[in-house]
Protein backbone atom coordinates (compact mmCIF):
# COMPACT_ATOMS: atom_id res chain seq x y z
CA UNK A 1 0.00 0.00 0.00
CA UNK A 2 2.73 2.61 1.42
CA UNK A 3 6.09 2.31 1.31
CA UNK A 4 8.65 4.70 2.85
CA UNK A 5 12.20 6.13 1.73
CA UNK A 6 14.98 5.95 3.73
CA UNK A 7 14.65 9.33 4.78
CA UNK A 8 10.79 9.25 5.70
CA UNK A 9 11.90 6.35 8.53
CA UNK A 10 15.00 8.22 9.78
CA UNK A 11 12.45 11.59 10.22
CA UNK A 12 9.78 9.33 11.52
CA UNK A 13 12.07 7.96 14.38
CA UNK A 14 13.78 11.24 15.24
CA UNK A 15 10.27 12.18 16.09
CA UNK A 16 8.98 9.84 17.83
CA UNK A 17 12.14 9.38 20.47
CA UNK A 18 10.43 12.58 22.10
CA UNK A 19 6.83 10.91 22.52
CA UNK A 20 7.39 7.63 24.18
CA UNK A 21 3.38 7.21 24.31
CA UNK A 22 3.05 6.73 20.94
CA UNK A 23 3.88 4.02 18.57
CA UNK A 24 3.91 5.60 15.05
CA UNK A 25 2.47 8.06 12.93
CA UNK A 26 -1.26 8.16 11.01
CA UNK A 27 -1.50 9.68 7.53
CA UNK A 28 -4.87 10.80 7.00
CA UNK A 29 -6.88 13.22 4.13
CA UNK A 30 -9.19 16.17 4.44
CA UNK A 31 -10.86 18.22 1.81
CA UNK A 32 -9.29 21.24 1.52
CA UNK A 33 -6.60 23.18 -1.13
CA UNK A 34 -7.98 24.13 -4.51
CA UNK A 35 -7.65 20.55 -5.73
CA UNK A 36 -9.90 18.97 -3.00
CA UNK A 37 -7.92 16.88 -0.95
CA UNK A 38 -5.03 17.21 1.41
CA UNK A 39 -2.78 14.42 3.53
CA UNK A 40 -2.73 15.15 7.26
CA UNK A 41 -0.08 13.63 9.37
CA UNK A 42 -0.62 12.95 13.32
CA UNK A 43 1.46 10.38 16.35
CA UNK A 44 -0.78 7.85 16.89
CA UNK A 45 -0.71 6.20 19.88
CA UNK A 46 -2.59 3.20 18.68
CA UNK A 47 -3.61 1.47 15.77
CA UNK A 48 -7.56 2.44 15.35
CA UNK A 49 -9.74 -0.51 13.78
CA UNK A 50 -10.23 0.19 10.32
CA UNK A 51 -7.09 1.29 10.07
CA UNK A 52 -4.38 -0.40 7.88
CA UNK A 53 -0.95 -0.94 9.42
CA UNK A 54 2.38 -0.48 7.59
CA UNK A 55 5.14 -1.64 8.93
CA UNK A 56 9.06 -0.94 7.58
CA UNK A 57 12.44 -0.48 9.19
CA UNK A 58 10.83 -0.45 12.60
CA UNK A 59 8.91 1.93 12.17
CA UNK A 60 5.23 2.15 11.63
CA UNK A 61 2.58 4.47 10.05
CA UNK A 62 -1.46 3.79 10.27
CA UNK A 63 -3.31 4.55 7.34
CA UNK A 64 -7.29 6.42 7.93
CA UNK A 65 -9.73 4.76 6.23
CA UNK A 66 -10.53 7.28 4.23
CA UNK A 67 -7.09 7.89 2.80
CA UNK A 68 -6.30 4.04 2.24
CA UNK A 69 -7.72 3.98 -1.62
CA UNK A 70 -5.59 7.41 -2.35
CA UNK A 71 -2.17 5.71 -0.75
CA UNK A 72 -2.53 2.64 -3.15
CA UNK A 73 0.97 2.52 -4.48
CA UNK A 74 2.47 5.56 -2.87
CA UNK A 75 5.75 6.55 -1.56
CA UNK A 76 6.12 8.41 0.85
CA UNK A 77 9.34 10.63 1.31
CA UNK A 78 10.87 13.65 3.45
CA UNK A 79 12.60 16.07 2.03
CA UNK A 80 14.73 18.86 3.72
CA UNK A 81 16.31 21.92 3.53
CA UNK A 82 17.10 25.72 4.91
CA UNK A 83 13.90 27.14 3.65
CA UNK A 84 11.87 23.96 4.55
CA UNK A 85 11.11 20.38 5.40
CA UNK A 86 8.22 18.50 4.85
CA UNK A 87 6.84 14.36 4.34
CA UNK A 88 5.92 14.17 0.55
CA UNK A 89 3.46 11.91 -0.94
CA UNK A 90 4.99 10.33 -4.51
CA UNK A 91 1.44 9.22 -5.65
CA UNK A 92 1.11 7.65 -9.39
CA UNK A 93 -2.71 7.88 -9.43
CA UNK A 94 -2.69 11.60 -8.73
CA UNK A 95 -4.62 13.21 -11.50
CA UNK A 96 -3.47 16.80 -10.63
CA UNK A 97 -1.79 19.24 -7.40
CA UNK A 98 -2.40 22.76 -7.46
CA UNK A 99 0.75 24.62 -7.89
CA UNK A 100 2.30 24.38 -4.92
CA UNK A 101 1.76 20.37 -4.59
CA UNK A 102 0.04 20.45 -1.37
CA UNK A 103 -2.98 19.51 -2.27
CA UNK A 104 -4.65 16.88 -5.29
CA UNK A 105 -7.52 15.42 -6.83
CA UNK A 106 -7.53 11.59 -8.10
CA UNK B 1 9.86 45.63 -13.86
CA UNK B 2 10.62 42.60 -15.39
CA UNK B 3 7.86 41.58 -13.14
CA UNK B 4 5.61 44.65 -14.14
CA UNK B 5 5.88 43.61 -17.84
CA UNK B 6 4.95 39.84 -17.35
CA UNK B 7 1.58 40.90 -15.53
CA UNK B 8 0.66 43.44 -17.91
CA UNK B 9 1.17 40.89 -20.34
CA UNK B 10 -1.08 38.39 -18.90
CA UNK B 11 -3.49 39.76 -16.99
CA UNK B 12 -6.94 41.62 -18.36
CA UNK B 13 -7.67 45.42 -18.89
CA UNK B 14 -8.75 45.44 -14.94
CA UNK B 15 -5.51 44.83 -13.77
CA UNK B 16 -3.50 46.64 -15.86
CA UNK B 17 -4.77 49.57 -14.56
CA UNK B 18 -4.32 48.23 -11.12
CA UNK B 19 -0.54 47.48 -12.13
CA UNK B 20 -0.24 50.94 -13.33
CA UNK B 21 -0.65 52.37 -10.53
CA UNK B 22 1.38 50.48 -8.37
CA UNK B 23 3.95 50.89 -10.73
CA UNK B 24 3.18 54.43 -10.20
CA UNK B 25 3.34 54.77 -6.56
CA UNK B 26 6.62 52.37 -6.67
CA UNK B 27 8.82 54.71 -8.31
CA UNK B 28 7.86 57.32 -5.44
CA UNK B 29 9.32 54.77 -3.35
CA UNK B 30 6.59 54.47 -0.52
CA UNK B 31 8.30 54.85 3.30
CA UNK B 32 4.78 53.17 4.60
CA UNK B 33 5.20 50.12 3.01
CA UNK B 34 6.47 47.66 5.15
CA UNK B 35 6.08 43.61 6.76
CA UNK B 36 6.05 42.26 9.86
CA UNK B 37 8.33 39.16 11.06
CA UNK B 38 6.91 36.79 13.33
CA UNK B 39 9.09 35.45 16.44
CA UNK B 40 9.31 32.14 15.04
CA UNK B 41 11.06 33.78 11.57
CA UNK B 42 13.64 35.05 13.47
CA UNK B 43 14.47 32.32 15.49
CA UNK B 44 14.83 29.84 12.05
CA UNK B 45 16.72 32.62 10.34
CA UNK B 46 18.88 33.07 13.23
CA UNK B 47 19.93 29.48 12.83
CA UNK B 48 20.10 29.36 9.06
CA UNK B 49 21.51 32.74 8.33
CA UNK B 50 24.97 32.00 9.71
CA UNK B 51 26.92 32.46 6.67
CA UNK B 52 25.58 36.16 6.38
CA UNK B 53 22.58 35.19 3.84
CA UNK B 54 19.07 36.04 4.45
CA UNK B 55 15.81 35.63 3.51
CA UNK B 56 14.23 36.78 -0.12
CA UNK B 57 10.40 37.20 -0.46
CA UNK B 58 9.00 37.60 -3.93
CA UNK B 59 5.57 38.19 -4.75
CA UNK B 60 4.84 36.63 -8.33
CA UNK B 61 2.54 36.01 -10.73
CA UNK B 62 1.07 32.36 -10.90
CA UNK B 63 -0.70 30.03 -8.46
CA UNK B 64 -3.90 29.35 -8.61
CA UNK B 65 -5.21 32.24 -7.40
CA UNK B 66 -2.92 34.82 -9.25
CA UNK B 67 0.23 35.62 -7.29
CA UNK B 68 2.16 33.84 -5.26
CA UNK B 69 4.80 34.49 -2.37
CA UNK B 70 8.19 33.15 -3.15
CA UNK B 71 10.67 32.47 -0.37
CA UNK B 72 14.72 32.03 -1.08
CA UNK B 73 17.74 32.56 1.05
CA UNK B 74 20.06 35.22 -0.77
CA UNK B 75 23.21 37.34 -0.15
CA UNK B 76 22.74 39.98 -2.70
CA UNK B 77 20.95 43.21 -1.91
CA UNK B 78 19.70 45.09 -4.92
CA UNK B 79 18.87 48.85 -4.68
CA UNK B 80 15.23 48.73 -5.07
CA UNK B 81 15.34 46.01 -1.69
CA UNK B 82 13.92 46.67 1.78
CA UNK B 83 14.99 45.26 5.01
CA UNK B 84 13.31 43.74 7.46
CA UNK B 85 13.72 42.20 10.82
CA UNK B 86 17.08 42.08 12.38
CA UNK B 87 20.55 42.71 11.45
CA UNK B 88 21.51 38.71 11.19
CA UNK B 89 17.94 37.73 11.03
CA UNK B 90 16.73 39.50 7.42
CA UNK B 91 13.78 39.39 5.66
CA UNK B 92 14.38 41.09 2.38
CA UNK B 93 11.44 42.26 -0.23
CA UNK B 94 11.88 44.40 -3.21
CA UNK B 95 9.78 47.55 -3.47
CA UNK B 96 7.47 45.90 -6.06
CA UNK B 97 6.67 42.50 -4.63
CA UNK B 98 6.32 44.75 -0.86
CA UNK B 99 3.46 46.95 -2.85
CA UNK B 100 1.66 43.34 -2.99
CA UNK B 101 2.21 42.62 0.84
CA UNK B 102 2.59 45.39 2.94
CA UNK B 103 0.93 44.78 6.69
CA UNK B 104 1.29 41.07 6.34
CA UNK B 105 3.50 39.06 8.51
CA UNK B 106 6.79 36.79 7.66
CA UNK B 107 5.91 33.32 9.44
CA UNK B 108 7.83 30.29 10.01
CA UNK B 109 5.21 27.69 10.48
CA UNK B 110 6.04 24.09 12.12
CA UNK B 111 4.01 21.32 11.79
CA UNK B 112 4.27 17.28 11.68
CA UNK B 113 4.01 17.07 8.14
CA UNK B 114 5.72 20.37 6.88
CA UNK B 115 7.61 23.64 8.20
CA UNK B 116 8.52 26.21 6.36
CA UNK B 117 8.71 29.90 5.44
CA UNK B 118 5.09 31.55 5.29
CA UNK B 119 3.09 34.98 4.46
CA UNK B 120 0.16 35.20 7.51
CA UNK B 121 -2.44 38.18 7.63
CA UNK B 122 -1.87 39.75 4.40
CA UNK B 123 -4.48 42.62 4.18
CA UNK B 124 -4.24 42.98 0.54
CA UNK B 125 -4.86 39.52 0.19
CA UNK B 126 -8.75 39.00 -0.58
CA UNK B 127 -8.72 35.10 -1.01
CA UNK B 128 -5.92 32.39 -1.27
CA UNK B 129 -5.83 28.66 -1.55
CA UNK B 130 -6.09 26.96 1.59
CA UNK B 131 -2.30 26.28 1.62
CA UNK B 132 -1.65 29.42 1.65
CA UNK B 133 0.34 30.28 -1.07
CA UNK B 134 -1.10 31.81 -3.57
CA UNK B 135 -3.43 34.67 -3.34
CA UNK B 136 -5.56 36.74 -5.08
CA UNK B 137 -5.37 41.02 -5.22
CA UNK B 138 -8.28 43.20 -3.41
CA UNK B 139 -9.87 45.07 -5.93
Amino acid sequence: ALTLTPAAVLRIKTLLQDKPDMVGLKVGVRQRGCNGLSYTLDYASQKDKLDEEVVQDGVKVFIDKKAQLSLLGTEMDFVESKLSSEFVFNNPNIKGTCGCGESFSM
Amino acid sequence: MAFLLRQVARSGLQRNLILMRHATASTSANPELSVQVSESCLKRLREICVDGSFLRVTVEGGGCSGFQYKFDLDKQLNEDDRQFGEAEAKVVIDTVSLEYCSGATVDYHSELIRAGFRMVANPLAEQGCSCGSSFSIKL
